[in-house]
């Protein structure tokens, strides 16, 4: 019934057909054929992985759409370091962590911001204090005043936003 | 039949794989529960899937330290933060208490007058024609008024020229940086704000510098020295290929290799490392600053080294391990 991807067949073809104009329109976009080349590469190992057929009626539309996706996460995980790396400048240098530290944390935290991302506030709210913050159910709802079924059904809907997003 | 599509589980199975996770962070764990829990992930392929996108879930929280994790999360852009930033950058050049403040907030960087990313170097004249260059990850604040001429290093390092005020009554021209003030006399130098000191070259005229502390010293061209604001470090001489990096260009001359990888560093984003085996053999070379890929693709094809690609943005620069066929 539903395919899990398009066929490598499809995707070849695909490629032979619009590599080079998507490669030519992401550099001039970035103003770097480099970084212009990792992007045309990621948008189609990204249309390898997708889990639903994607609907080829307009290949050069789909892939500057996946491209112009994968823009806005490059920027955000830059964003996330950044934001990390000024957390970190607050610290003492030997509470400071080590670079492969840095490296597992900042990876954790791309992938925590792209689980948050659409998660509505309150219950955004709830998850982390209790997935970071490490607070018991019953805490979370004595500090909010709020019942203890809202504080579950706040965090079942955050894990399930949180699977999805994997 | 590949099966990948089978094993796709649907929200409702999320919804039961959320609500396993929900009984055991409340501390639900008895054999009973167990066995509850076995027999519902072996229900199906998708089960399991659904189980492993779960863990992945609370794994992934888990590799977070709380604060750091908050400070972070509550440090990306959103509505409101600049205005709250810029009205602390305000407060925070009231006195010289103040700057030590201001240097433990990197962040404020950002609001600077003038500003480069990592990696990349940036060229101005300003308003009196004197020309500033801005290396990789600096900030500058420029701040021209009636009576004097100021600049005010953040971070990172600038090679001024100084040029002739063109108002009718010439204003002193002046430099800042956590450590202290710099009094340029007709000349090209270049500060670089270090963590705790700043380090000052003068190429041509003079620069007096006054330490926070009060101790004051005359550099002359061709001298450098480091000052800290309890005081002015010795005087050592340098020579002109030092401003070379405005010109995007590293000169080595028997540079250490974990010198030069610390400088090359400074110009990418992610981690560049030296290998402590090598660290000590001596280099030298002409290196592009603005391409540092090239700079280390230079190094791994005239010296006995590799680079090891840890992630995209993690490099380590190790000894070449020739004629090893050893695996791993």
């Amino acid at each position: 019934m539903s395919r899990a991807a398009a066929s490598p067949d499809t995707i070849s073809a695909l490629y032979a057909g619009h590599h080079g104009w998507l490669h030519a329109w992401l550099a001039r976009r970035l103003g770097c054929s480099h970084r212009a080349a990792d992007l045309a590469h990621d948008t189609f190992v990204r249309l390898l992985g997708q889990r639903k057929t994607p609907d080829l009626g307009e290949p050069r539309a789909l892939l500057t759409h996946i491209a112009k996706g994968l823009m806005i996460d490059q920027w955000r995980r830059h964003e996330v370091e950044r934001a990390y790396l000024e957390a970190i400048a607050h610290l003492p240098e030997p509470v400071a962590p080590s670079p492969e530290t840095r490296l597992l944390v900042i990876e954790a935290l791309e992938r925590i911001d792209a689980m948050l991302r659409g998660m509505p506030a309150r219950t955004r709210e709830i998850f982390l204090l209790a997935q970071l913050d490490g607070l018991t159910y019953g805490q979370i709802a004595e500090r909010l005043g709020t019942s203890l079924v809202t504080v579950k059904r706040h965090m079942r809907a955050g894990f399930v936003a949180c699977m999805a997003a994997l | 039949m590949e099966g990948a599509s089978a094993a796709e589980p649907d929200r409702a199975l999320l919804e039961e794989a959320a609500d396993w996770l929900m009984r055991f962070q409340c501390g639900d764990d008895t054999t009973a529960t167990q066995r509850a829990f076995e027999q519902w992930r072996a229900q199906s392929p998708a089960h399991a899937v659904a189980w492993q996108r779960a863990e992945a879930v609370s794994e992934t929280f888990r590799r977070v330290p709380a604060e750091l994790g908050r400070r972070t999360l509550d440090g990306l852009a959103r509505p409101g933060r600049r205005r709250a930033l810029h009205a602390f950058g305000l407060a925070a050049i009231a006195g010289p208490a103040a700057w030590l403040a201001w240097r433990q907030r990197p962040w404020l960087a950002w609001q600077a007058d003038l500003a480069t990313r990592t990696g990349e170097q940036k060229s101005v004249e300003l308003a009196d024609g004197t020309r500033l260059v801005l290396d990789t990850a600096s900030a500058v604040d420029v701040a021209f008024t009636s009576d004097e001429r100021r600049l005010h290093l953040i971070e990172g390092e600038i090679l001024v020229t100084t040029a002739r005020d063109p108002s009718s009554r010439p204003r002193p021209f002046v430099v800042t940086s956590a450590e202290g003030r710099l009094r340029p006399i007709g000349t090209r130098f270049s500060v670089r704000q270090l963590s705790g000191h700043t380090r000052v070259a003068v190429f041509d005229g003079a620069v007096e510098i006054t330490a926070a502390g009060g101790q004051r010293r005359t550099l002359s061209a061709g001298s450098q020295a480091g000052f800290r604001a309890g005081g002015i470090g010795a005087v050592s001489s340098v020579d002109a290929a030092a401003a070379l990096w405005a010109k995007g260009m590293l000169l080595a001359r028997d540079m250490p290799l974990g010198e030069l990888i610390a400088e090359l560093a400074r110009y990418r984003r992610g981690v560049l490392r030296c290998d402590p085996a090598v660290a000590g053999l001596r280099v030298s070379g002409a290196f592009p600053l603005t391409d540092t890929d090239a700079s280390l693709e230079l190094l791994v094809k005239t010296r006995p080294l590799a680079l090891r690609r840890r992630t995209r943005y993690w490099i380590d620069v190790a000894p070449r391990a020739d004629g090893m066929t050893r695996g791993g």
